[in-house]
């Protein structure tokens, strides 16, 4: 598609990706509606933790797109555009028990073939870096090039920074095909035309493309806490059990497995999450998954017997059946174009995903080679919307 | 014969069912005027509850007594310590079947339909199945904001009441109350009783300017009986009290406040220790979970918490929801001529609010909306008209403080002209608790 200055894109879905996207489309001349069921980062992008983190990814692709990903918002940074909302902060990979301590030591092992730099840690420095830290830690690695950023943050900030038209409340119930082209979206009784659309609706793209086979909502539930320090991340790095590797590594698959992160956030509180439960897309919280995030919590890290907890949140990660995003052109709808399937890894990739996005849209090559992450891979086994 | 059999078994299916459901309480969250007439009348009519108090002991913020030690300086008007006293006689009778949590804070319905509890003496998290439930929370103040209201040394004119009951010692220095609403009054009234009587009392409204709604109070009886006394006070300790008088701003100074006062087109400045504020009450209905109706375990609210009606209102409201719970449970409740006497609680309501209706005085882009964090008008301002609750909470950081929006909350609703829309699904924990207690929960022991 060749880029014109009247090219109208409809992309659904303000999330950090569909934010991103709609950013990078409009600074590159096209005109962007971004239209929203309910407003800018109403789904998982609002109810996550803002680990931008190589660390916590599986190896493979996911681990070296996630690199890239930490490294565009290290530019972004630098160029101005996510100036003061993207921070360095080291990842530490914990194990509490022999066996974690395995798990942790060969995804040590993956991260620094995939070029990571990885630390060992020993017990002393590590009690000097987080004071605290439970006695049953045995065995450490430090992460030091993560970073962190909050996703409703940095939607924000797209979104300031660009002359992209955002319709909140609008809730996108059909895209609507011409000779096998897509010319535009209905919102309710309206029909906005446009000449390409963007899904990255999340959970909510399972409806409008058929997908209900492909994508699957994965619950998390989270606690944040108050305030153990003014105006500064509590501790000096972002804890990650090895619990919640072994999910990631798909080593467990159980509704009731807590996969341990404790995030300090800038403002001196914690999040700590959190659960990882298949088919559930509400957004509601249970004492009894809350209360064993923190008593594993309370495990890994005493000090948190101080704190309150101020609101538990559910979040829904929109996961893909092969765990991959699904990034790129719809293999039969010509001119849409699909962005989601980020799992829990949305806030890391989403500026770099929505950015790809945006390129492919316009008809440009995406910097890195995303080929891995097509809807087309789908449509081999079956037809694809 | 298939038809009686069928009967018989309809019949063990019910009892069974009544049975399990019998055993459980009708839960009754708040220990104030409203909570334990609703308490009393679900007892006396045979039912179980379960009385939740996050205070020591029983009475609410009108009942509230001074801590162990402290002297009592005022005991209230005495129509309100005899409906107590018999309220509380009533409760000795039916204690057996009233189970009392004091000290325990309800913390709202999870997402699998239990009912939280904070017992802050165990430091433990309960739940607790109930067959119904009647939130009688009481009443939250409003306060209008203006530039320095978050200044050390102001504080909420009902804060500062209930601190008053509970020491039995007035702060130390010169005081103004300002604001609207009876409250003022009765603050400096008590104030002026236990010593130190404030230099003025600021009310923004002007009620001689509506003669009609003066006229419709005069017919009310025990409040304007109330409001007499607290004038006399006044009057015999030179209190002076101004209408048509707000507050503009407040800064620190030296020791005290320096207070800018508008009465009128004048201005003029006034120098306090402290500055007590309060604008109105309303239902405190923070976060509380209020299911569909026709839900399997009906909540129903009561007191000053479903409208603020007054003490003495409070007490036939709490009868009121008990009745419909009641109903709702297949007893016979009793049908009391309740409506008609809180009608009239209504119209002195709606009366008095009409004798002081005036408009505060928009804040400056300075002025702070949510101390907990930080933000200001001007933050709000920024937001979009149409945002959504999310956007609200997260881009603006109203809200999401320790006070989880009790206070901002209603501030931010007539800021801006309608209520904000609520978290949905409705969240829990309704109040901070210790990340302990919540580690401490157990589904294996939800009875304590």
């Amino acid at each position: 598609m060749a880029r014109s200055p009247s090219l109208h894109v409809a992309v659904i879905g303000a999330g950090i990706v569909g934010a991103a996207a709609a950013h990078f489309l409009a600074a590159a001349g096209a005109r962007v509606t971004l239209l929203d069921a309910s407003g800018p980062a109403a789904g998982a992008t609002g109810a996550s933790d803002g680990a931008v983190s190589v660390a916590s990814k599986k190896p493979g692709p996911m681990m070296d797109l996630a690199r890239h990903a930490r490294a565009f918002y290290g530019s972004c940074e630098a160029d101005g555009l996510l100036r003061g909302l993207f921070h360095r902060r080291s990842t530490f990979l914990v194990a509490r028990t022999r066996l974690e301590a395995e798990l942790v030591a060969e995804h040590g092992a993956d991260l620094a073939a995939a070029g990571e730099r990885v630390l060992d840690v020993d017990r002393p420095t590590l009690l000097n870096r987080i004071p605290g830290l439970g006695d049953g830690v045995c065995f450490a690695l430090e992460i030091p090039d993560d970073g962190h950023a909050l996703g409703y943050e940095i939607t924000q900030r797209l979104l300031q920074r660009s002359a992209v038209t955002v319709r909140r409340n609008a809730p996108v119930s059909e895209i609507v095909m011409r000779a096998g082209q897509a010319v535009g979206v209905t919102i309710r009784d309206e029909l906005l035309p446009a000449d390409a659309v963007l899904v990255a609706a999340g959970i909510g793209s399972v409806g409008l493309l058929g997908l209900g086979d492909i994508l699957i909502p994965r619950k998390g539930q989270m606690v944040v806490t108050d305030r153990a320090a003014a105006g500064r991340p509590a501790i000096d790095g972002h804890l990650m059990a090895a619990s919640y590797l072994a999910a990631k590594r798909g080593i467990v698959r159980d509704n009731a497995h807590i996969g341990l992160v404790i995030d300090p956030l800038v403002t001196g509180q914690f999040l700590i999450g959190g659960s990882r439960e298949d088919h559930r897309a509400d957004q509601a919280t249970d004492a009894a998954t809350i209360s064993a995030i923190l008593r594993d919590a309370l495990d890994l890290y005493p000090p948190l017997r101080q704190r309150r907890v101020l609101r538990t949140f559910a979040g829904v990660r929109t996961a893909s059946r092969d765990g991959l995003p699904i990034v790129g052109p719809h293999p039969h709808l010509g001119g849409v174009t699909i962005a989601t399937g980020f799992e829990g890894d949305g806030i890391c990739l989403g500026p770099f995903m929505g950015a790809s996005a945006a390129r492919m849209i316009l008809g440009e090559a995406p910097g890195v080679d995303l080929s891995m992450l097509a809807p087309q891979r789908f449509s081999r086994a079956e037809a694809l919307a | 014969m298939t038809d009686l059999a069928k009967t018989d078994l309809a019949k063990t299916d019910l009892a069974k069912t009544d049975l399990a459901m019998t055993e459980l309480p009708v839960l009754v969250v708040g220990g104030g005027p409203a909570g334990v007439a609703a308490a009393v009348a679900l007892a006396e009519a045979g039912l179980r509850v379960l009385l939740i108090e996050q205070r020591d002991r029983l009475g609410g913020a009108i009942h509230r007594q001074p801590a162990v030690g402290a002297p009592q300086i005022w005991r209230g008007p005495a129509r309100h310590r005899r409906n107590w006293a018999e309220l509380a006689s009533r409760l000795e009778h039916v204690a057996e079947r009233i189970e009392l949590r004091t000290s325990t804070v309800f913390l709202g319905i999870d997402g699998a339909g239990r009912f939280l509890f904070d017992d802050r003496m165990a430091g433990r998290v309960f739940a607790r199945p109930v067959r119904a439930a009647i939130v009688a929370v009481g009443a939250v103040e409003k306060i209008a904001p203006f530039e320095g209201w978050e200044l050390p040394g102001v504080m909420s004119a009902g804060g500062a009441q209930v601190l008053l009951k509970e020491t039995g010692r007035p702060p130390e220095g010169p005081i103004v109350v300002a604001g609207s609403g009876p409250l003022l009054l009765a603050v400096a009234a008590q104030l002026a009783r236990a010593g130190n009587p404030p230099l003025a009392v600021l009310e923004r409204g002007r009620p001689w300017h509506k003669p009609k709604a003066l006229a419709r109070l005069m017919t009310a009886g025990a409040p304007l009986a109330e409001a007499a006394s607290y004038a006399a006070v006044l009057a015999l300790k030179r209190v002076p009290c101004h209408v048509g008088s707000e507050v503009l701003g407040v800064s620190e100074t030296g020791q005290g406040l320096t207070i800018r006062v508008r009465a009128g087109s004048a201005e003029s400045l006034l120098q306090a220790r402290h500055l007590l504020i309060h604008d109105g009450l309303e239902p405190n209905r923070a976060g509380i979970p209020l299911p569909a109706p026709g839900a399997e375990v009906p909540v129903l609210l009561a007191g000053d918490g479903r409208e603020i009606l007054g003490a003495d209102a409070a007490i036939l409201d709490g009868q009121r929801a008990a009745s419909a719970v009641l109903s709702r449970l297949g007893h016979a409740a009793s049908a009391a001529p309740l409506e008609a006497a809180l009608s009239k609680a209504r119209n002195f309501q709606l009366a008095l609010a009409e004798a002081l209706r005036s408009k505060a005085t928009p804040p400056t882009p300075q002025t702070m909306l949510c101390r907990c964090e930080g933000r200001r008008y001007a933050d709000f301002a920024a937001l979009p008209a149409d945002a959504s609750a999310r956007e609200i909470r997260l881009m603006g950081r109203f809200g999401l403080g320790a006070c989880q929006g009790r206070f901002c909350g209603p501030m931010l609703a007539e800021l801006r002209g309608e209520a904000l829309p609520t978290a949905n699904p409705p969240r829990w924990p309704l109040r901070p608790v210790s990340v302990a207690a919540l580690a401490n929960f157990s589904t294996d022991e939800t009875e304590s």
